[in-house]
């Protein structure tokens, strides 16, 4: 019953948000949906089956530009397939899965902190022909991404939509697309987690020889996650490019795969929850830092030389945070909501040895 | 214990067997289901050291197979080999009509042979049930598109196989504990768990490496109970290696003595007992070897 009511109180939550809240933090919560899809894909690989992937900035890149470049209107030097949008988001996420399914052959082979090694060479690949393929990627400018464009509703600004006294731009419409795509992306891996293939995959990652023993083909497994992670990094690139409305190379770097691995790592390895809260974190952490920068201490704008700029703090944090995490909370950020669940009701014990029963108890 | 249904492993297997897949707590013998594993001169060699020597035995169906030997004998050695982990340099290993060396272990688990392992090589964070159910791995189908989406399909199958895994946890004295995550259970029972991974793969031939290895005395009567119940009720082949003598002439109807990588006796185990190289390799004396 109760968790019926946390589940309408935060879709509740959710809806209302636009309505009140501005421009900057729309646009933030939609970096951390984002975030949270690619997170959600990148625990599929590192935290459920153990293999750690460096490369997954990679794919984020392939899905952004694959999907800029189906979508978009071919102009004098710059290429494009003038798909419509939908179809061109469902074909980014497709190369993305199918440019994890050409490095798979390694993937299914390499264990652990091997393939971590072997995907970093994604990130350099990726970099090169994002600067180097102009006609594509627009090289160092990046390009423009055309909008999604979904049963004739643009999300966009251009057509002007006022709801509820509320104008309804392109990060408020994308609020609702990106809060759908996050739950549809987290409810699948959860089935997966859940179901037959989850319990392969956590088997490789704690005894791979037993797992093959248990009739699991090993590295088809590998090889099948990882192109299943390729996607969700896929699809987190579709929605950044979306927000974003520009595509830049220098994003798409080795610090954006560090980004995710943190991500995972201070969320929790292995869960869907996990991703989602650390995703959260890693990316409203340097937002909050430069709304509120100017109140701390030693946070400065960035080339000011008073101090660390708030990227660069949220860096330092997060770091410390992973450390923090690793030496205190093996299971994340959500292994201590989980424990603090656990505890609340034995801190209330004392309470209900009380004869007058709480309120709780009484409705 | 019943066979499921559908979960037969043998395709051709006799018509009687196939009519009364239900029957009660009397086995189902398949005549033709078991196939005996005949291990044929197998030979492991890493880089210049030789772990197995030409050592070969047969399992006969329905039979509990001791393999005993002092430390370093090769004993893992073998299993890795039969199971397909290790390759073999030379040798065959027949299983019916299929030859197990040139197989990947998740295709020598396809032909039916389950295994525990000395050391538990369980999921600690995953309950019992999840532990099991990864017993089924062969038998069902779901897929990632089938378990994202939750397809009716794979749910029903989810069910059938969850009741089956019920049944067997029952079994093996597991029945109430299979919510409890296997890394909070005692070192004991976690034992009993391999052993029902392995059964829930619906095995022909099962392999325990040291069933009771670090248990108390307690356990290992328990642990004994239950091998010689698994053999009358499931009529399976069971190839075992143990260090408890005791354990090992009770059980075993047949016994193969290994020492530094070769065969040094095969036989019923009163006479294996006392065969001298057998009593020199335990207790080295000069005439052992």
């Amino acid at each position: 019953m109760s968790r019926h009511l946390i589940r309408a109180g935060v879709l509740a939550a959710f809806v209302v948000v636009p309505f009140y809240l501005e421009g900057f933090w729309l646009q933030a919560g939609l970096f951390a949906m984002s975030a949270a899809v690619g997170a959600i894909g990148l625990n599929l690989l590192t935290g459920a089956t153990g293999q750690l992937s460096m490369g997954h900035a990679f794919f984020l890149a392939v899905g952004a530009y694959a999907y800029v470049y189906f979508a978009a209107e071919p102009t004098g030097s710059l290429g494009g397939l003038g798909l419509p949008t939908p179809l061109a988001a469902v074909l980014a996420v497709v190369l993305s899965g199918a440019a994890g399914g050409l490095f798979s052959p390694i993937a299914g082979r390499l264990k652990g902190a091997y393939l971590g090694i072997a995907t970093l060479a994604l990130i350099f690949l990726g970099q090169h022909l994002l600067f180097n393929a102009g006609p594509v990627t627009g090289g160092f400018n990046g390009r423009a991404v055309p909008p999604l464009e979904l049963f004739g509703f643009v999300f966009s600004d251009a057509p002007e939509l006022v709801v509820m006294d509320v104008p309804f731009g392109a990060l408020e419409r994308l609020w609702f697309l990106g809060g759908a795509v996050l739950l549809a992306a987290a409810l699948f891996a959860r089935g997966v987690l859940r179901g037959r293939p989850g319990r392969a995959m956590n088997t490789i990652r704690d005894h791979e020889i037993a797992a093959g023993v248990m009739g699991v083909p090993v590295a088809r497994y590998r090889a099948g996650v990882f192109v299943l992670s390729s996607m969700y990094g896929g699809l987190a690139g579709v929605l950044l490019a979306l927000v974003f409305q520009r595509t830049v190379p220098d994003y798409f770097g080795m610090l954006l795969s560090l980004d995710y691995l943190a991500m995972i790592v201070i969320g929790g390895l292995g869960s869907v929850g996990g991703a989602v809260i650390g995703a959260v974190f890693v990316s409203l952490l340097p937002q909050l830092l430069t709304r509120y920068g100017d109140a701390l201490p030693l946070v400065a704008a960035p080339g000011s030389g008073d101090g660390v700029s708030p990227a660069e703090a949220a860096r330092l944090l997060y770091g410390a945070a992973v450390v923090a995490v690793v030496l205190f909370l093996p299971g994340g950020l959500l292994g201590l909501l989980h424990s603090l669940r656990r505890r609340l009701p034995g801190l209330r014990l004392p309470l209900s040895a009380n004869p007058t029963p709480s309120p709780e108890t009484r409705s | 214990m019943t066979r499921a249904s559908g979960a037969t492993p043998e395709s051709g297997a006799a018509p009687e067997s196939g009519a009364t897949p239900e029957s009660g707590a009397t086995p189902t013998y398949q005549p033709g289901g078991m196939p005996p594993l005949e291990v044929r001169d197998v030979t492991v060699r890493f880089a210049g050291l030789t772990a197995l020597d030409g050592v070969s035995f047969t399992v006969e169906p329905g039979t509990v197979h001791a393999l005993i030997g002092p430390n370093g004998a090769g004993k893992s050695t073998c299993f890795n080999v039969l199971s397909g982990v290790y390759r073999a340099t030379s040798g065959s290993v027949r299983l019916g009509g299929a030859e197990l060396t040139a197989l990947r272990p998740h295709e020598v688990a396809a032909l039916g042979v389950a295994r525990t392992f000395q050391n538990i090589a369980l999921s600690p964070r995953l309950p019992v049930r999840d532990n099991l159910l990864l017993g089924r791995h062969r038998l069902t189908r779901a897929g990632f598109v089938a378990a994202g989406l939750r397809l009716p399909r794979a749910r029903r199958e989810e069910r059938a196989h969850e009741a089956r895994i019920a049944e067997i946890a029952a079994f093996v004295g597991l029945g109430d504990l299979l919510g409890t995550p296997v890394g909070l259970l005692p070192y004991g029972v976690r034992k009993r768990v391999e052993l029902a991974r392995a059964l829930a793969m619906e095995p022909r031939l099962l392999l325990l490496d040291e069933p009771v290895a670090g248990m108390n005395s307690g356990e290992r009567v328990e642990m004994a109970e239950l091998i010689v119940s698994v053999r009358e009720s499931l009529g399976i082949s069971i190839l075992l290696v143990e260090h408890d003598m005791g354990m090992v002439m009770r059980l075993a109807d047949r016994v193969t003595v290994l020492d530094f990588g070769r065969r040094i006796a095969d036989g019923p185990p009163a006479e294996v007992q006392n065969d001298p190289k057998v009593v020199g390799a335990y207790l080295g004396t000069e005439e052992g070897l």
